[in-house]
This record gives C-alpha cells, structure tokens and sequence, in this order.
C-alpha cells in the first residue's frame, strides 16, 4: 500500500512540474520523457529479456517521420497519425523481428545494427522524406481544442502517456506472459519446457519494444514540430541503450531513471562543463562511455539496484502484489486411467559427431506407475530426458506420448501433450520469487496475452495461477517460501520447487531428474510421500536418481543404463539380481 | 563499362577489401579468445592513421597521453589487486608494464618527435603507441566482466568505443587527416595502373591471415587461446590464464588496426569517426566467417569490397544503404547453417 | 601554449563576468548555437572559435555572447535556441552550422519572434521567413562567378559529384538553377558520405561521362577526396568547389593533388591578396588578425569570416536598437530586425558588403565574391 501512496505522490510532484520549474527544465524534462518511453522499451527488451537492440533510435525515426509525413503533406490529425504511425511501426517491427529473432543472441544484435543504419540512411535519401534536411512546419498538437505547442502544455500529454506505459510495462511483468519474459535469460531449454514458445515471447517484446519506440517518435514529431536524420542514427540507439544499462533492473522506475540521467548529463556536459572549462571538450560522450564501464562492474543491476541497496529501504525482492488469494479455479485435465500407456519410446538411439550417448533404448511409461532410470554418470539418463522432451532429436527411433509421436516437435509443443520435467542442474530464475517461477509452470494453462496483461484485464485468470503455484508449494512442502528468491532456498529446496512448478502444469508424465540429491533423510521421506501420493493420483513418473534406497523403496519398474545401452529393465527385486547389472553398476558400488 | 573501368574498380574493391579484412580478423580474433564483439576496433585504425600523421609534423600526439591515461588506470586496477592478493609478483608485474613500459614509450615518442627521423621510425613508434592501447583497455574494461555474457561484453565494448572517439576527437580536432605515402611505386597491368600502397595494403592483411591461420591451427599457444575461450574453467584448470589470452589477443589487434591504419591513411582522409563504419563493414565480413574462419571471412571482405567500389559506380547515393541491408540475408544463411542448437548452446 | 591561451580566456571570462555584474544594465545577450561536436564539428568549431574572440564590447554597447553546442543534432539545436530564448533571454541569436540545424532554429526564431542570424546558406528555404537573416553568400551568389568562369573557360559538360546529405542536394540545385539555358550541362551527378574511404567509383563514373569540367558539392577536408580521386585518374580538367571548402585543412590533407583547384569564396580568406581600394581589404584584416592571435597564424578560414559578420551584422544592429528600446524586451527584438532589415547603408563585414532589405534577408551580391585558386598550396586570388 505505502508503494502505492509514495508513487502517488510522485506523479503528483511530477505533474506539478511545470508549476515550478523554467521553461528549459520543462523542455528538458519533456525530452526525458521521450527518452524513458524509449528506455521502458529497452527495460523490457534488454535488461529483462537478454535481447539487445542497436536499433531502437530507428523505430522512434520511423514513428517520428511517419507521423511528421502524415502531419505535413495530408494535414491528418494527431489521432490519425497515431493510429497509422502504429500500424506502421507494428508491421515493420514484426518483419524485423521474424527475419531476427530466429537468430541467436549477438548475432541478433548485428542484424538490429543493420536494420538501425538501413533505415537511419533511408530518412536521409527519401526525398519524400525532406532528405537530410528534414521535415519542418509540422502542426502542433491540439487536444480537446487546447493546443499544445507550449511545452508547459505538452508536458501533461507526454508524461500522462510515459506513465501509462510504464504502468502497462509493469504490468506486463507481473502478468503470465511477463513471468515468460523474465525466465528468458534462464536460458531457452527450461523456458521451453514450462510451454512457452520462445521465438513468440521474443517477437512480442521487440514489437512491444518498438511501439514504444515509436510512441516516442510521435511525440517527438509533435514537440519538435520539425525532424531530420540525425536524432535516429545509431549512436542515439547506443546512447537508449546506455540509459537502459544506466538505469539498471529491478524495477521499471530504472528505465526512468536512466533515461533521466542521460538527458540531464548531456545537457550539463555539453553546455555548461565547456563554458566552466573555456573549450570545445566533447566530454559527454566520454562520460557515458566510463560511466557504463563503471556500472557494469560495479554494479550490474545499475544505479537503481545501487539506490535501492545504498538507500536499503525497499526488499531486495518485491513481495508478490497480487497474493494468491485465488485458490485452484485452473480448469484441470481429464486424468488419464491407470495403465493406460502414456510414453513409449522405441528404439532410441543418439549420436554426438560419431559418438553414441545412446543405443536402441526401448520403454514404456504408463499411468499411474513410478519408474526410475538409473545407471552410472555418463549413462545417458539426461540424454534421454532431452530427447523425450524434444530439446534433442533423436538420431533414430521414436518417441510416442498417448500414441502421437512427439520425435521432432518442438519442446513447448510437446510440454502441451502433458510432460513435464525438472532439471539435474536446477534451472530457477533468480531474480523471480518463488511463487512466481512455480507459477511459470501454469504458463499452458491460462491464455491471457500481452494487451490483456498490460491492462491488467486478466486478473482473475492470473489470480488463478498464483492460486495453482501457491496450492503446488504447499503441496511439496515449502509453504511460507513463497516470497522468497529461489537462490535464498537450500539446493534441495530448489530441487523440490523445480518439481512443484513441473506439477503446475497439469501434467499426465513427470520426469525427475535427481530429486533427491541434496535432501535430507526426512526431507527424503517426505519426497517419496508425495510421489507415491501422485502416482495413486494416476501420474506417470520417470526418476532419475543415484540413491539406490530412494528409488528401489519407490519404483513399480526400473530401467538400467550403462554407456548408453539398456542392459536391464524389470521389477526392482528382478534388477537387483540380474547379474550384469551387478557387474556393470551395482557391483562397482558394492 | 570498360574493362579499364572494370578493372580499375576491381582494384579499388580489393583494396577497400583489404581493410576490412584486416577489421574482420581483428574482430574474430578477439572474438574467439574473448567472447568479447569488439565494435571498437576501427578506433585502432583511427588512432594508427591520426598518430602517424601527427609524427610526421613533428608533434607529439595526443596518442601519448591516452597512453599515459590508460597505463595509470591500469595499474591502479593491477596495484589494488597486488595489494588484495599481498601478492609481489603481480605487483612488479603492474609496475613493469603499467608503468615503466608505457612511460618508455610514451616518453620515448615524445622525445625523439620533432626530430624528423625519417617515415620508418615513425612507424615504429606508431605502432609502439597504439599496440599497448589494447591490452590497457582489456585489463581496465573488459577483464573484471570476463565472465559475463557476450551481450554484456558488447555493450561495454560500445562504451569503450565512445570513449575512444571522444578521446580522438579532444587529442586530434575534428578534421581529417592524411599521412604520407608509403610508396609512389606504380605497376602497370595492361591498360591499369596499380599503385604500390594498394598492393602494400593487400599483401599485408594476406600475410596476417596466413600467419593468424597457422598460429591458430598449429601452435599450442593459438590453440590454448581458442581453449580459453570456449572453456574458460577447463583452459583455466589447464593453466592457461583468461586474463592473459585476453590482453594477448587484444594486443593483436590494436596491432592490426594500428597497421591498417598506417597503410589506409594515406589514401584516405581519417576523421576521429571513421572507425565505427569500418569496424560495421568489417563486422559484416566476421559474419561471412561465422565470427571463427578467417579464411571465409577474407571472402566475404572481398565480397563486400567488391559490391562496394560497384555499387559505388551504378548507384552512389544507395551504397549505405545496400551494404547493411545486406547483412540481414547473410545473417540468416549463417543462421540455416548453424542448424538449430539454440536451445543446447543456452543451456 | 595551447594551455596558457585557454588559462587567459578563462580569466579574461572571469574579469568580464566580474565586471559586467557592477554593469549589467544594458548587456546585450548574444546565444551562439553551434555543432562543436559531432559529424558538424569541422564547421562549427570554427564558427564558434571566432565567436569567443570577438569584442566585449562594440559601439558603446557591451555584449555578452552564450555558447551552446547541439553535438550536430537538429533537435538539441531547437532544444538550445527555446533556452536562450526562454532563460537567458538572448535579443538575437547566431548559428546553425548545418542547414537541418540552421532550419530547426529558424522555425523557433520565427515562433518566438527572435533575430536569427543564420551560419548555414538556407536562403530558398527560409524565404518568407520573418526574423530569419542569412549570413554567408546564397550559393547561387557563390555559384555564378564559377558558372561565369565556367563559361569563359568554354566549358559546357559539367560533373556533379557531392555529399549525399543536404548540402549536396543544395549544391547541386543551385548550379542547375543557374545553368538553366545557359549550354552548361550537368552529364553525371555522384554522390559520396563524409566518411566514405574511397569514392573510386563514383569518379570513374564522372570521368567516364567526359566532363569538361567538375564541380565538387562538398565541404572542408572531405572536398579533398574527390578532388585527389579524379587528379589521379588523370582528369585534366578544372576541378571547381564550393566556399565551404576554403579551410587549411584542405591544402594540408589534399597536398599537391589540390593544386589548380577553383573555389567562390567571401574575400576574408584572401584579404592580404585585395586590392588596396576593395570595400573588405580593412575588415578582412583586421578580423584575420583578430582570429589568428587566437588561435595561431594560418589558421583564418571562410567560416571564421562569416562567422564575424554575423557578429558585426548583429552588434550594429543592437546598437541601433538600443537607441529606441530597452534590450531583453520584445521591442528591442523586433527594434533589432528592423535594424537588420533596413541597413541600407550597408554592412561593412570582412566576407562581404550586407545590404539586407525587408524582402531580402541575404543582401549579399557579387561584389562580396571572389574566384580563389589553389597556388602553390595557398589559396590564391585568381585573377
């Protein structure tokens, strides 16, 4: 509540502004303003996506002298413009986006330089377009009859528009394809196998990135009243791009107060710093370029994760604002009948250049039954994980869920069949509460999309799965943990969350990789409970585990592995016996 | 167009090649040992061409005191650390070569400048200014975050490009400049003239793609600096020290671009800024070579060259325009041949 | 050196500072808006270099001049012209060092009813305009002395090659505008980038169009390429430029391959070379000696000379001015553009003679040009 109170009072000082303050400081704040909508952009793009852009200056150019052409040459209306500016801008970065966001990381970054000069050179040679020398005269906006042309007036409009977008940014964030957003730099294996579409999430954020960019442009257009190349080049791209670094993560607030920074600097360095000195010191663009050196190794969450440790006033991690009041209302699959077969995998093989982690592996999962896979390190158990859940493909063979064959579709796609898993090296986003990465988990289970979450239009539906994550970590055990960060919990913890958020997604087959390492004799009682209690529930669980006491105490079956090959697979008692295996595994042990 | 014409431009894209093959090396040299896109390595050829040039008047350049500037950040960054680790060694380390090493040369350039010793000298004190400028900023910006994420490593590397331009723009002004040939020499080939600098150009970045080609498949040490850079704990448990391949590799190639840009700046007016576009169009020919062949990358320099100089003649005011927007399909070739491992390579 | 000159301006600053505190009554504010960095910084930097050695003081009036830099971008010169304007409260304000920038800031002259001296040569584009004036010659003013010579030389094939920004385009515009039935025509029209390391292309193209001549739309150091381009591929035809490549550093960089180069420019650059009895010998001096005290001998160039003029139109102006109105007010502004408007008996500054009318806001004619020829590696009067 009091977080409310305090930014309450802060748009309130800040719409007082113009009250105050000069007319310059005015103009200044104004350019903040178009800067932070741009840097909201890059909050979300860079500081909580991964995904750096080279080319946000280029959207705000092409908002700006879409809207400027418009203005000019049809006399359309503030309105209109905004409209087709938008559309524009939304086409154009939705082809950006499909052509680049297949490629991987940096390689991504080069494609946006490309696409930052391309069209920074297109503005200069479309005549259309004024050439070098712009577009002047543009008329300026005029709201409910009030015209806007002084900046004291056009100060209400922009920052009622910042502030709205960083509400809706937030939003964002704190919404089912938000928690997508943040798991993204998690790394693409775990995202992918709690169903999100990856490719989706990334083209979603560099759109969202560059309608912001270009609600930038359209009030530039409008407050400038005249626009050429130059601001949209590529070095203004760098420059968003240091207000995002500057500003930091942690809250969207950052991407403010980078860009507030930013702006603020440069008007004093190139300004005043030179008249104080009596030269012609280009400093600014030094001054940026070792403050984000400094930053970066000092403080990696920037200046905002450095205020908030230095002023220490606010946790370290948000507590979750929407409580989990929402009990289970997710709709729940139809459970399979025990015995019935869920996974069959045939003939299974995997080579790596040459070399073979697995040979012809044939077995079966069905409902309601706990079979564990077990073999020395280097046996190939992980491998086979990843091949059932389609991070790899399988050289030969294949592999079937419920009778489709699931070889070769996509890892989101065949988390939707019902599969899911937990991760031998645990794979938790560090910078999410623990609620919230359980609620990663719902992801397929809910629909609402990114308009609906900037609007907060899904709160029920989010309310819903917060419920599910909150019902799941009671139901492991961890009640109370909630609000605390993954790295805060024991490894074992971590492993025991990893499997709250697997059952988060409603699955008919679990796979287990390692639960119980790490865990204490009780903790691991307690474990086996929980199993025995989901297979009676009619899941299907695969475990991988090296405690022999654990898995033979639990297992209706289990398959032995050795150098990639089965060499055994029966009751635990028969498998136990079997002489190779002993030779092989157990008998190393003994 | 006539064959004059033809071959004319031919040689004009060869060379342009040239350098950007010289930028594309650099950048997948340290690539490869650093993880680290180093958009600032036309700033090299910037400070290689404007130091030289500055030489040759007789003035001290401005190159001195970068130099000076960088060499006491980096040994306060050496000397704090000695003093964290009591460690003697590394403390005569950071006095050797954060101190004495740059004060010998530095003090030695601004000596002997003036003194019209002759263009080779002044070469060599060219070279002996901006080669230690790259393991400097190493050790200062990039070596603390050696373990971050290449995207992290990129964004410093755009603000060490600032900072560099910023510095070349206070030290060198805002005009161009030229240097003195190295040769007059000139060829006749049929009805073409070929001058001796072209050549000079060409066969230098050949002979640096062989050389970079053998150390690198070879010798252990080009070798054990790939290791470090795919493996960083492995090569480290090996005994090879990340924070040595890095400033190995940096020192190559402020090296390179210093040599480049003794060899472009008298062809060619250099302007504090030109080094960015560079480092792009030579950025665009490390892609050719998926960021690790040289050989394909030479390739695609001369690719790019050649579209250039032709594109320059058929349609001049679209050239930018044409370079970049092309990058975009050979992103997407490197991407068909890389297959998809996205998701493994996050993992 | 370097630091002693600076260490003296900033005491002289100070002393002015002081000194105008006990006075400050009349000041008359002055706001320099230029690119002192950025891609523009070649041209604004001696701009802005001349504007820090001018007097304090001029007819009786002091003056105070604000320097702003935009880093050579348009909108940061709109964002300083709305601050002088709205915080220091300038009566006239000089600068615009490119003509995106010089247009943004006419476009707020004009709104917030300011004189602006204009340092780029937007005259077509600020036609209309109110309390926009534009120092440097028109480049059709420039351009004609050139066409003229063009025409005694029997030249009637003309290559275009320029920058591919709005100074090419300007260039380029005006030299077909003047040509227009003239039997000079343009047979191919190049465009190259600042930057750009090599415009082989481009000049093979010019050259394999048989040009008899070839006018280069460029600016300063980069003018230098084409220029050294086209000599060696053994073009042997007069290489024409514009004033706005009349720097040293264009001799430096360009060497002997500039040598014969022809360029219009405002006599400043050659004033020593005038005749005794030319109207600018006295100014022309007298500014050169002014700049190059600064900042060291050899250094005068043509945008140090306009950049004076603008002084000088403005100062004489404000003195005008501040017989009717008091300075900081909208009457002394517009007591200012009146002044400028009407200064029928003509403005004597080092570049040119300014005669500006309420139609014309140039009042530069051919008398204020002059054919310069690279002689010897110095820009030589031709005659």
């Amino acid at each position: 509540m009091s977080r409310l109170v305090f930014a309450a009072a802060a748009i309130f000082a800040l719409f007082a502004a113009p009250l105050v303050f000069s007319e310059h400081r005015i103009v200044l704040m104004n350019y903040v303003g178009i800067a932070t909508l741009v840097a909201t952009g890059l909050y979300l793009l860079t500081s909580i996506g991964g995904l750096i852009s080279f080319g946000q200056a280029a959207f705000v150019g092409v908002g700006a002298y879409t809207t400027a052409y418009l203005a000019t040459a049809h006399a359309m209306p503030a309105g209109l413009t905004l409209v087709i500016m938008l559309a524009v801008n939304f086409a154009l970065a939705l082809l950006v986006g499909a052509i680049t966001l297949r490629l991987s990381g940096y390689y991504l970054s080069i494609a946006t330089i490309a696409w930052g000069l391309g069209a920074y050179y297109l503005f200069g040679t479309l005549d259309m377009l004024g050439g070098h020398t712009g577009i002047g005269n543009i008329p300026g906006i005029t709201v409910l009859g009030v015209s806007l042309t002084q900046a004291r007036a056009f100060f209400y409009l922009e920052w009622s528009i910042v502030i709205a977008m960083m509400i809706a940014v937030h939003n964002l964030l704190h919404s089912r394809e938000g928690r997508a957003v943040r798991a993204l730099k998690s790394g693409g294996v775990m995202v992918s196998a709690m169903g999100i579409d990856i490719f989706r999430t990334r083209i979603a954020i560099f759109v969202a990135a560059a309608m912001l960019a270009a609600i930038a442009g359209w009030l530039f257009a409008y407050m400038q009243r005249f626009v050429s190349p130059a601001p949209f080049n590529l070095i203004a791209s760098m420059e968003y791009l240091f207000m995002a670094v500057i500003g930091g993560t942690g809250s969207v607030v950052a991407a403010l107060l980078g860009a507030g920074i930013v702006v603020a600097l440069k008007d004093v360095l190139t300004n005043t710093l030179p008249k104080l000195l009596g030269s012609n010191v280009n400093i600014e663009a030094l001054v940026f370029g070792v403050a984000v050196v400094a930053i970066l190794q000092w403080s990696p969450g920037g200046l905002w994760s450095l205020a908030r440790r230095v002023g220490g006033v606010l946790p370290a991690l948000r507590t979750p604002d929407r409580s989990p009041s929402g009990g289970r209302t997710l709709p729940r699959k139809l459970r399979k009948d025990p015995g019935a077969e869920l996974l069959s995998i045939t003939n299974v093989g995997k080579r790596f250049a040459g070399l073979v982690a697995i040979d012809d592996v044939t077995m079966s999962v069905r409902a309601g039954e706990i079979v564990a896979l077990i073999g020395p390190n280097g046996a190939g158990k992980t491998t086979l994980f990843n091949i059932i859940t389609g991070v790899l493909k399988p050289s030969s063979g294949t592999v079937s869920f419920c009778g489709d064959q699931v070889s070769g579709r996509l890892p989101n796609r065949i988390t939707e069949l019902g599969i899911s898993r937990t991760f031998q090296h645990v794979k938790l986003v560090p910078t999410m509460t623990t609620l919230e990465n359980v609620a990663l988990g719902t992801h397929l289970r809910g629909r609402a999309g990114f308009v609906a979450a900037s609007l907060r239009a899904e709160r029920a539906e989010n309310a819903g799965m917060l419920g599910e994550a909150a019902a799941q970590i009671a139901r492991v055990g961890l009640q109370g943990k909630e609000a605390l960060s993954p790295t805060d919990l024991p490894l074992g913890d971590q492993r025991i969350v990893e499997i709250a958020r697997a059952l988060a997604s409603d699955p008919y087959l679990l796979l287990l990789d390692e639960p119980a390492a790490g865990l204490r004799l009780t903790e691991k009682r307690a474990l086996a409970d929980l199993l025995r209690s989901l297979r009676a529930e009619g899941l299907g669980i695969v475990l991988v585990e090296h405690d022999m006491e654990f898995v033979m105490g639990l297992a209706d079956r289990v398959v032995v592995m050795n150098f990639g090959r089965q060499i055994a697979e029966g009751t635990p008692a028969d498998v136990q016996s079997d002489r190779e295996v002993i030779r092989a595994y157990l008998g190393e042990e003994a | 167009m006539d064959f004059g014409i033809f071959t004319f431009l031919l040689q004009d894209g060869l060379n342009s090649a040239a350098i950007y093959c010289l930028m594309a090396i650099a950048i997948i040299l340290v690539f490869t040992t650093t993880r680290v896109l180093f958009v600032a390595q036309g700033d090299f050829l910037v400070l290689g061409a404007l130091t030289l040039s500055q030489l040759q008047l007789g003035r001290v350049p401005g190159t001195v005191w970068i130099l000076a500037g960088l060499a006491l950040l980096a040994f306060a960054m050496e000397g704090a650390q000695a003093l964290r680790e009591r460690s003697r060694r590394r403390a005569l380390r950071a006095v050797l070569f954060c101190l004495l090493v740059p004060a010998l040369v530095g003090g030695g350039v601004a000596w002997f400048s003036g003194k019209e010793l002759g263009l080779a000298i002044d070469i060599l004190a060219t070279i002996a200014l901006v080669g230690p400028i790259g393991p400097l900023l190493y050790r200062i910006a990039f070596q603390p975050l050696a373990d971050k994420s290449i995207l992290v490593l990129m964004v410093v590397a755009t603000a060490v490009h600032f900072v560099i331009i910023s510095l070349s723009l206070i030290f060198f002004g805002a005009e161009g400049w030229r240097t003195p040939a190295l040769t007059d020499a000139q060829f006749a080939l049929g009805p073409v003239l070929i001058s001796g600098q072209v050549i000079a150009i060409i066969v230098t970045s050949l002979l640096l793609i062989v050389v970079l080609f053998l150390f690198f498949s070879n010798s252990v040490y080009g070798k054990s600096l790939i290791a470090t850079a795919s493996n960083r704990v492995g090569a480290r448990l090996m005994g090879i020290s990340t924070a040595q391949s890095g400033m190995l590799s940096f020192a190559m190639a402020s090296a390179i671009g210093c040599v480049s840009g003794i060899l472009i700046g008298s062809i060619t007016t250099i302007y504090y800024d030109t080094g960015l576009v560079l480092t792009l169009k030579g950025l665009i020919a490390a892609v050719f070579g998926g960021l690790a062949s040289f050989p394909a990358a030479a390739a695609g320099a001369v690719i790019l060259g050649l579209i250039e100089s032709y594109s320059a003649f058929f349609a001049s005011a679209y050239k930018e325009i044409i370079l970049f927007s092309l990058l975009i399909p050979l992103l997407m070739w490197r991407f068909v041949l890389a297959g998809h491992q996205d998701l493994e390579e996050e993992a | 050196m370097e630091f002693r000159k600076k260490m003296g301006h900033v005491l002289a600053a100070a002393l002015s500072v002081s000194v105008m505190a006990t006075a400050a009554a009349a000041e008359i504010r002055i706001g320099v808006l230029l690119s002192t960095t950025g891609p523009n910084a070649s041209i604004g930097i001696p701009y802005n270099n001349m504007l820090t050695v001018v007097p304090d003081t001029f007819g009786g009036e002091s003056f105070r001049l604000i320097h702003l830099n935009d880093a050579s971008d348009p909108s940061t010169s709109v964002r300083n012209a709305r601050k002088v304007i709205n915080e220091d409260k300038v009566d006239i304000i000089i600068g615009g060092s490119s003509s995106p920038a010089a247009l943004a800031i006419a476009e707020v002259a004009e709104e917030t009813q300011t004189p602006f001296l204009a340092l780029s040569a937007v005259n077509q584009q600020v036609k209309g305009m109110d309390w926009v004036f534009v120092v440097p010659h028109a480049v059709d003013t420039m351009l004609t002395p050139v066409v003229n010579d063009m025409k005694a030389e029997g030249v009637t094939r003309v290559g275009y090659i320029g920058y591919s920004d709005a100074w090419g385009d300007i260039v380029l515009g005006a030299f077909q505008a003047i040509t227009e039935g003239t039997g000079i025509s343009v047979v191919a029209e190049e465009r190259f980038a600042r930057a750009d390391t090599s415009v082989a292309g481009q000049v093979l193209k010019l050259v394999a169009a048989r040009p008899d001549a070839v006018l280069v739309g460029a600016s300063g150091v980069a003018a230098a390429l084409p220029n050294v381009t086209l000599v060696e591929r053994g073009f042997k035809g007069p290489i024409f430029h514009t004033h706005a490549t009349i720097i040293p550093e264009f001799l430096r960089v360009g060497g002997a391959k500039v040598e014969g180069a022809i360029a219009p420019s405002g006599p400043f650059v050659v004033g020593e070379q005038l005749p005794e009895d030319h109207p600018l010998k006295a100014t022309a001096a007298a500014a050169a000696a002014l700049y190059e005290a600064a900042f060291g001998a050899g250094s005068k160039n043509a945008f140090a000379g306009y950049s004076y003029d603008a002084f000088v139109l403005a100062a004489t102006a404000a003195v005008k001015a501040a017989e009717t109105a008091e300075p900081g007010t909208g009457a002394y502004r517009a007591a200012v553009r009146a002044a400028i408007e009407n200064s029928g008996d003509e403005v004597i500054g080092a570049t040119a003679i300014y005669a500006m009318t309420p139609e014309d806001h140039t009042g530069v004619d051919e008398r204020s040009v002059v054919l310069v020829q690279v002689t010897d590696g110095a820009f030589k009067l031709k005659p």
